[in-house]
């Protein structure tokens, strides 16, 4: 009972958190439809601004900045008005020109400006933790209920504090103009407008309020753990999300249901389950999977907020677009129409050019980075078929990579070389079993987890994969036995044919050149014909395509399929490759990068995958050569982040969007030219 | 409906829709013959939208059956509905962004395609065959409904809307329905136009194909329809042929008000 009382407490103080951070969630999907990915970063924010606030002084950029050393209830206010701020400028500069356009146009950008926050908070406060400074009422001795439970003066102000701030919320939407304008914009944006709402200043005051509260609970959270971090915000923002969806999204009082279950549900799953702390992270996720599953509208929400709107990203007139950046484009664009127009010769032309400089190329260094650049594009192509094609966002990618690479590394080096003593190169083949094998294995993992995702669309289906492939990252992290846990697998053979060691960063280079080879001939032999054509035109019109006969939950599943089958094939070779995998391989931030890398390069072409790969990868060498990158790396990703919002909102195709992929099988089309 | 008894393509029988509390449409009956050009009217908000999609499953009805072609089709999926030969167009035109003419015109011809992915990655010659056929038949099409062969590698919806329209009818033939189903297909158009679409009608029944269309031109309609069903309020109104329905005063009422 002691201990039931002592978690039971733990859990109302996290739950306290997660409810708050659930209503940002919930007020600003309320209110614009949009999962902002990013108010994790907010929470972040909040947690880095008020500790800074107490400090007497900071390091920021590196140089010591004196700070005012306020108490903690004036910093907290500080850092929530400040976030408040930076919340209604990212939403004016980020997402209001993306109010009309298709739903993965605002859910791509905010995970844009969650990689933009948090590479910034690391270039400004640093990669270590800061030290939440003492608070007067945190050295009062503790309260002690029943004996046996102790509760800190902070955490009963924590959680007076979620009350009290949920409280007023509420009567401030039920009572105050503003609340009712904002529940006026959420039944109908446009009859809101209508009748004189001034729509874009209650979504800002949703976005200043959604910013505040994130920052309130990441203030708080900060202050219960005892730091402040750039990546804190990443998974108490993904439980809040899930709160929110738990609670059902959209419903306040249901965002503090769904937090304050999750905050339970998380800390007696972790004192009860066996290892429970470790798996703590996949019961939440678990949690989420099944009710998306099963209630996707959650606990107090509404079924038809798990809709999407028509079209594509790719849908829209593609002429569209800021006129300088029309300029800039003419030129490459005329290029790639005609290399897409030309097709297989283009194609086998790159490849040409491919081969000459792995040929040429006289640095074991460079031909490492080409090799990335290889094995990231046909990464980046396996999920282009499922997001770019059949227009389903996947966060879960990762896991189907995770597959190949751990299905092969166990092989050769637990099973064979460990458990029975078969040196690498006696059974050299294995490998060239195991990259379909790979492929197959996450093709089939695909489409188990894909099943339950057909009944949704747009953001839930995202946050489903995400869900999914969390769960896989966690698995791969505490199955210790199967993957050897975060100690990841080592000494994978290199790639060995006919028992001459293809480990040599050339050989690598061509062997991962060989395998793109294939991968991009099977895509794009499979989209350009029939099944192409039903996946485009389920990312188009999903109900069309139904009245056109085709079985869009089967055409789903074979893009799932499809697109795992490349990520497992891929995967197997990665990790001959690097020859060491462990589980940090396969984050959702590298599910993230790849999602960034096929829209920097063009949705739905074969092409635009290899070029996102190759400018962000051969990007990231160079600027190293920068002084003010060898400072701060993490700006590049913020430069990344900064390039795909602008290109959201002016050239959502991406830059390689003219090489337009024919959906008609080519030699079919020879005959009728005449 | 004794009348249409072994004639009938399709038949609703006693189909109810109810939207909450709303009943969109009360227990009708109707059928639509072989080889028929039925028109499906009836005053604004009277529900003709709605049966048609529960036509071809896209509303599926509180209660009532459905028969085409002698199978109980009820129960099926939307893609169940046009694999049976039920083909339709959109009151607001739906076609696939981003994609050619000819490719929005093939995906009509989904289901008549059948090779497997390993067939297709390796090159397999029937599944060659089979492309090549239904991209002469997606021109014969275009040809068909009117429109030129260079338009074919245009991204579609940067047609004109007449253009359009004949590029979602062709889709729809695309897939050798038995019934057509067309939503308001002359709606914004011309009398040239409309003129040219109902010619188009015409020659799709000449191929034996049933067509079932709403429209509000009664001109148009009285020369074009075999059989006319009259809606009002989600009931049937009136239903026989064109000239008796629509001298029918109930009718009359209907679209021009009652006499006070």
């Amino acid at each position: 009972m002691d201990y039931f009382g002592q978690l039971l407490a733990n859990g109302l103080v996290l739950g306290a958190i997660y409810a708050l951070t659930a209503v940002a969630f919930t007020l600003v999907y309320g209110v614009v439809r949009l999962v902002n990915f990013a108010f994790g970063e907010l929470f972040m924010l909040g947690a880095f601004l008020t500790t800074s606030l107490m400090l007497p002084e900071v390091r920021l950029f590196g140089t010591v900045v004196p700070m005012p050393g306020f108490p903690l209830p004036i910093a907290a206010l500080g850092a929530i008005v400040i976030t408040g701020v930076i919340g209604v400028v990212v939403d004016r500069i980020a997402y209001r020109p993306l109010r009309n356009a298709p739903r993965l146009a605002p859910l791509i950008t905010s995970i844009a400006v969650s990689v933009v926050l948090q590479s910034l908070a690391q270039t400004a406060w640093g990669a270590e933790e800061l030290r939440f400074p003492q608070f007067y009422l945190a050295t009062l001795p503790p309260v002690v209920l029943f004996d046996s439970i102790y509760l800190s003066v902070m955490d009963l102000v924590v959680m007076a504090t979620a009350i009290v701030a949920m409280l007023g919320l509420s009567l401030f939407i039920a009572r105050s103009s503003l609340g009712r304008a904002m529940r006026a914009s959420a039944e109908d944006q446009t009859a809101a407008m209508l009748v004189g709402i001034p729509v874009n200043r209650v979504v800002a005051a949703a976005f200043a309020i959604g910013s505040g509260f994130a920052a309130l609970a990441g203030l708080l959270y900060a202050q219960t753990y005892g730091f402040a971090h750039s990546s804190m915000g990443f998974l108490p923002g993904l439980k809040a999300l899930t709160a929110a969806v738990l609670g059902g999204i959209g419903s306040i009082p249901g965002a503090a249901l769904g937090g304050l279950i999750l905050g339970l549900v998380e800390a007696l799953g972790a004192g009860y389950l066996p290892n429970g702390t470790a798996w703590k992270d996949a019961i939440s996720f678990v949690l989420l999977v099944g009710l998306l599953y099963l209630r996707p509208q959650g606990l107090l929400g509404r079924p038809e907020l798990n809709s999407a709107g028509r079209g594509s990203l790719l849908g829209g007139a593609s002429e569209a677009g800021a006129f300088w950046l029309r300029a800039v484009f003419a030129r490459v664009d005329a290029l790639l129409a005609r290399f897409a127009a030309a097709g297989a010769p283009a194609a086998l032309g790159l490849l040409a050019i491919a081969i000459v400089v792995g040929t040429l190329v006289p640095s074991d260094y460079w031909l490492r980075i080409l090799t990335m650049v290889v094995i990231y594009g046909m990464l980046a192509s396996g999920l282009n078929v499922i997001v770019g094609f059949a227009g389903l966002l996947d966060l879960g990618f990762v896991a189907f990579w995770a597959v190949g690479s751990y299905l092969t590394s166990i092989l050769f080096v637990l099973v064979l070389k460990e458990s029975y003593g078969v040196a690498p190169q006696e059974v050299w083949w294995l490998l060239y079993l195991n990259l379909p094998l790979g492929g197959l294995l996450a093709a089939g993992l695909a489409v188990l987890l894909g099943t339950p995702t057909l009944r949704l669309r747009g953001d839930y289906l995202a946050i489903m994969t995400l869900g999914f492939g969390e769960i896989v990252r966690v698995v791969a992290i505490n199955w210790m036995d199967l993957t050897r846990g975060p100690m990841g697998i080592r000494g994978i053979p290199a790639p060995n044919l006919f028992g001459i060691s293809l480990g040599s960063p050339r050989a690598q280079f061509f062997f991962a050149l060989a395998l793109a080879a294939v991968v991009v001939f099977a895509v794009a032999r499979l989209v350009r014909s029939y099944v192409g054509r039903a996946w485009v035109a389920i990312r188009e019109d999903e109900e069309a395509a139904e009245a056109m006969g085709v079985p869009t939950a089967r055409y789903k599943l074979y893009a799932y399929a499809a697109s795992g089958f490349v990520g497992g094939f891929v995967g197997v070779f990665y990790a001959h490759s690097q020859q060491y995998i462990s589980p940090l391989n396969f984050s959702l931030f590298e599910n993230i990068l790849l999602l960034m890398l096929v829209v920097l390069g063009g949705l739905g072409t074969f092409i635009g995958p290899f070029v996102g790969a190759l400018i962000w990868i051969v990007f990231l060498q160079l600027a190293l050569d920068l002084p003010f990158v060898q400072a701060y790396p993490e700006t590049r990703f913020a430069l990344l982040g900064v390039v795909l919002i602008v290109l959201m909102v002016f050239r959502p195709q991406g830059l390689a969007a003219s090489a337009r992929v024919g959906l008609t099988m080519p030699g079919a089309r020879a005959k009728e030219a005449a | 409906m004794t009348e249409l008894k072994g004639g009938a393509l399709l038949e609703a029988r006693q189909v109810v829709v109810r939207f909450g509390g709303l009943e969109a449409v009360g227990g009708l009956d109707m059928a639509v013959a072989r080889g028929a050009i039925h028109g499906l009217i009836g005053p604004n908000g009277a529900g003709k939208t709605t049966v048609l999609n529960v036509l071809t499953g896209f509303i599926r009805p509180t209660a009532g059956r459905l028969v085409f072609d002698g199978e109980e089709i009820g129960g099926l999926n939307v893609n169940g509905f046009a694999r049976r030969g039920l083909a339709r167009t959109f009151q607001n035109i739906r076609l696939f962004g981003a994609m050619t003419v000819l490719e929005s015109v093939l995906v009509g011809a989904h289901q008549r395609f059948s090779a497997s992915a390993p067939a297709l990655i390796f090159g397999g010659r029937a599944a060659r065959t089979a492309e090549r056929a239904m991209i002469a038949r997606a021109h014969e099409l275009l040809d068909f409904v009117g429109l030129r062969h260079d338009i074919a590698d245009r991204v579609a919806t940067t047609l004109s809307y007449g253009h359009q329209r004949r590029v979602e009818i062709a889709r729809a033939l695309m897939s050798s329905p038995k019934l057509l189903l067309l939503d308001e297909p002359l709606a914004g158009m011309n009398a040239v136009e409309k003129q040219e679409i109902a010619e188009l009608v015409r020659q799709v029944r000449a191929q034996g194909i049933a067509v079932l269309l709403i429209e509000h031109d009664m001109q148009i309609v009285r020369s074009l329809c075999d059989h006319l069903t009259v809606l009002e309020y989600g009931k049937l109104l009136a239903d026989g042929a064109p000239e008796r329905v629509l001298s029918d005063p109930a009718v009359q009422a209907a679209y021009l008000g009652r006499a006070r």
